[in-house]
């Protein structure tokens, strides 16, 4: 018997590659990490305590997080430094080492997350705090100390091909295919180590959600060409054949109009999940099954627009956020909501979750909060 | 059958019944008529570009880099040294020497409504006195009543203020939102059957016309022969082919098409044309939203332009962009901006205007006007001038004498040639 479930362990660690499950039973509000300059529009774990965000100035700053709940709240630790406007995306590749964001700013910045670096700065995150003292104190200035002192470290390389905004961005399971897609639907295939095209397509709208398969085969991308009452409004979700550079499912005509703003496979290649974007719509997650483009269920709970979401390691969870201020955590397999995460701040006038990550370990969950912080979350068995 | 009835003479009949009953109502038919012809011989048009919804100032002419109001998009340099706007207005930075930037707007109705009213009308609304639109006072005094075009046309979300105290003869005539005739503006007779038909309405309306005198029988009677006459003019409103070859320069959009078929009628002779985009009431999402209406905006509006300068239109069309209120500074958390009357932009450009002029200032977190405030009275009474238009004509509402423009509206010569 023992044997039987150590072999079952080691079978589901492989599946999984070699995470273990993610277990959501007992969820506890580990951290608020304040960072008050602005919006926090993205987040990712790049290791299994070091937690990256960035916001819509196109700072990004790291954290390492303290080993249990309870400890103190980290400051951050590092500033990823180079991007000029809003954090559209962070990606992490497989092992962890590298980092990619995409802004506004039209470029891509990949960082070496084990680079060394000399150069120092001050960081404030309570800045809203200090003002509200300042105030309180009569104070004309705000006090500057005492502030993080952070390391300062430049991107490894940048992919500047784009002329428009970047909000697709995915990277290849193996680590050596990143594709990206802008505003002015400019679809790019490149590789990792050099930043060279190696294809390139261009689509109708503007892309908002891009996901590629485990194998690299196939690019979910949802278009956009957001107008309310125009004819020249525009929506579009299509499975491409990434390497022939053709569209192998047309899924327009089932979500007509409606505009997709995150897609995610299971680790499996077996699903395809995308959220519908918007603030007055349902925030409603289809399930797809990518070989042929047919519908497997909905997944109805958000209030509003789904903006981020992520399947757990061995792919029995899926975890979203959305304008409804929470994160919650799906069976795909039932589509029933298992936890949720977070409390509702109620309305459509509260601020908003950008993004959600899951920790490599599958312990911790992490949400950009429009509010000016990033929550941590951790999640474990009874 | 009257073979005598010609349109002409109907036209006038009806004129003179107006002028004889209704004067107490439509005051402006003919209170200003030397005025009016004295205008129309300059040949002034105007074209009105409408944001409806009210864009943002801060994320088009009036940006604020560095504040934490600014938002995601940066300033571009345009060929005015000094003016910086959007990125997403590329071509039309390549325009900044012929437009007139108004950017210290003070406004009085902060909603739609009110706006919509104040914004094409110059007054706000009130219960006592319905005012005419620009575009029917553009129509009287720069159009032409020979013409068997309407003088007042639009298509898009625009005002719908109409014609107000000026009468059923300078109502607006509307487009469908793609810039096509409507369908009722079809008929599926012969041209001959339906001359015959109208010729045999006028005859049995004649008396009708005598004993009926009252507004609702006159915009009735004026509105049909309106009608007939547009059947005249309808090759004019078919675009089809000559927008193959127009839509690169104007942008593959419904709105660019729109402004194309506003080239087609400002060359046709129409007066006034009132062109919407809708769209910019952003109170959420302003960002992609904006950002879409100007990828839309840039090329229509510039290609307008180019195209109005290449006919020799430009130096007699005014041209006017704005919507009827500005956004917010402020970004809410739906990543919106909501309506904001107390410093916004309208911009000018074409016939009367000093191109290349950046009138008035906003402080610099755009919250207020730092300089020269300029009211809806002041915009119009500077938009009627650019028109040869006297902003201080008088016409009646029964006896009570109204103006064009609000007591105190003062014309912002700065921008005017």
């Amino acid at each position: 018997m023992r044997s039987f479930i150590i072999l079952t362990l080691v079978a589901g660690l492989a599946a999984a590659g070699d995470a273990p499950p993610f277990q959501c039973d007992k969820n506890t509000l580990a951290w608020s990490l304040p960072w008050e300059d602005d919006w926090v529009t993205a987040v990712a774990f790049a290791g299994p305590r070091t937690l990256v965000a960035g916001n819509e100035q196109g700072a990004i700053l790291v954290w390492k997080l303290p080993e249990k709940v309870g400890d103190p709240a980290p400051l951050p630790v590092r500033t990823l430094d180079g991007h000029t406007n809003g954090i559209t995306r962070l990606v992490v590749s497989p092992d962890g080492r590298w980092l990619v964001s995409a802004s506004k700013d039209r470029t891509i910045r990949i960082w070496d997350m084990k680079a060394q670096s000399t150069d120092k700065a001050t960081v404030i995150v309570d800045a809203k705090k200090r003002e509200k003292a300042a105030k309180k104190a009569g104070m004309k200035e705000l006090p500057k100390a005492p502030g993080a002192t952070v390391l300062v470290q430049k991107a490894d390389r940048v992919f500047a091909q784009h002329k428009d905004w970047i909000l697709g961005l995915a990277l290849a399971k193996d680590g050596k295919t990143v594709v990206s897609g802008d505003d002015g639907g400019q679809v790019y295939v490149w590789s990792f180590d050099t930043a060279k095209v190696e294809r390139e397509w261009k689509v109708k709208g503007w892309v908002f959600a891009l996901a590629l398969s485990p194998t690299t085969s196939q690019a979910l991308i949802s278009e956009r060409i957001p107008l309310v009452f125009d004819s020249d409004r525009h929506a579009a979700v299509k499975i491409w054949d990434a390497a022939a550079i053709k569209v192998e499912r047309d899924l327009s005509p089932a979500f007509k109009g409606e505009f997709f703003e995150t897609a995610a496979f299971a680790p499996d290649g077996k699903l395809l999940a995308i959220g519908r974007a918007g603030e007055t719509e349902k925030g409603k997650i289809v399930l797809l099954d990518p070989a042929t483009g047919k519908k497997v269920r909905e997944l109805a709970g958000h209030r509003g627009g789904c903006n981020d979401m992520t399947f757990s390691a061995d792919g029995q969870r899926l975890i979203s956020c959305g304008r409804d201020t929470l994160v919650r955590i799906w069976n795909p397999a039932d589509g029933k909501q298992v936890a949720e995460l977070g409390k509702s701040r109620g309305g459509q006038f509260k601020d908003v979750l950008h993004a959600v990550s899951l920790s490599p370990d599958q312990r911790w969950v992490a949400a950009a909060d429009m509010a000016g912080m990033v929550q941590v979350w951790r999640c474990e068995a009874k | 059958m009257n073979p005598h009835v010609t349109r002409r003479a109907m036209l006038k009949r009806l004129v003179v019944g107006a002028g004889g009953a209704a004067v107490a109502n439509f005051g402006g038919l003919f209170n200003s008529q030397t005025i009016a012809d004295e205008v129309r011989r300059s040949g002034k048009r105007c074209i009105l570009l409408w944001a409806n919804g009210g864009a943002s100032q801060i994320d088009t002419f009036d940006m604020k880099p560095g504040q934490p109001t600014a938002g995601p998009f940066r300033p571009i340099n345009t060929n005015l040294a000094g003016l910086q706007i959007c990125e997403y207005l590329p071509r039309m930075a390549r325009h900044a020497d012929k437009l007139a930037v108004i950017r210290s707007m003070h406004t009085s109705e902060p909603d739609h409504p009110g706006g919509i009213y104040l914004m094409h009308t110059g007054y706000r609304p009130a219960v006592a006195v319905s005012h005419p639109e620009l575009g029917a006072m553009t129509a009287k005094y720069c159009g032409s009543l020979d013409s068997d075009l309407p003088d007042f046309i639009r298509m898009g979300s625009t005002g719908n203020g109409g014609a107000g105290y000026l009468g059923p003869l300078y109502q607006p005539f509307g487009l469908d939102r793609n810039g096509r005739l409507s369908q009722f503006a079809s008929s599926g007779s012969t041209p001959e059957a339906v001359r015959r038909r109208a010729d045999l309405l006028r005859f049995v309306e004649e008396s009708s016309a005598r004993e009926h005198r009252a507004e609702p029988f006159q915009a009735h009677r004026l509105a049909q022969e309106r009608a007939w006459r547009l059947q005249r003019t309808r090759n004019v409103f078919n675009i089809d082919q000559e927008w193959a070859r127009a839509r690169e320069r104007y942008g593959d959009t419904g709105f660019g098409r729109n402004c194309f078929m506003a080239r087609k009628l400002i060359e046709a002779g129409v007066a006034f044309v009132e062109v919407g985009q809708e769209n910019y009431d952003s109170h959420a999402d302003n960002f992609v939203c904006h950002k879409a209406n100007m990828n839309i905006l840039d090329p229509a509006w510039s290609g307008l332009l180019d195209d109005l300068h290449e006919r020799g239109l430009l130096r007699n069309t005014l041209m006017i962009w704005m919507g009827e209120v500005g956004r917010t500074p402020g970004i809410n958390n739906r990543v919106g901006r909501d309506h904001f009357v107390r410093g916004w932009t309208v911009v000018l450009a074409g016939g009367g205007v000093r191109g290349g002029t950046v009138y008035g200032a906003t402080n610099p977190n755009g919250n207020g006007v730092r300089d020269n405030p300029v009211t809806e009275g002041d915009l119009f009474a500077t938009i009627y001038t650019a028109l040869g238009i006297n902003p201080r004509v008088r016409h009646f509402v029964g006896t009570r004498p109204i103006w064009a423009t609000p007591e105190g509206a003062r014309v912002v010569r700065e921008v005017l040639a």
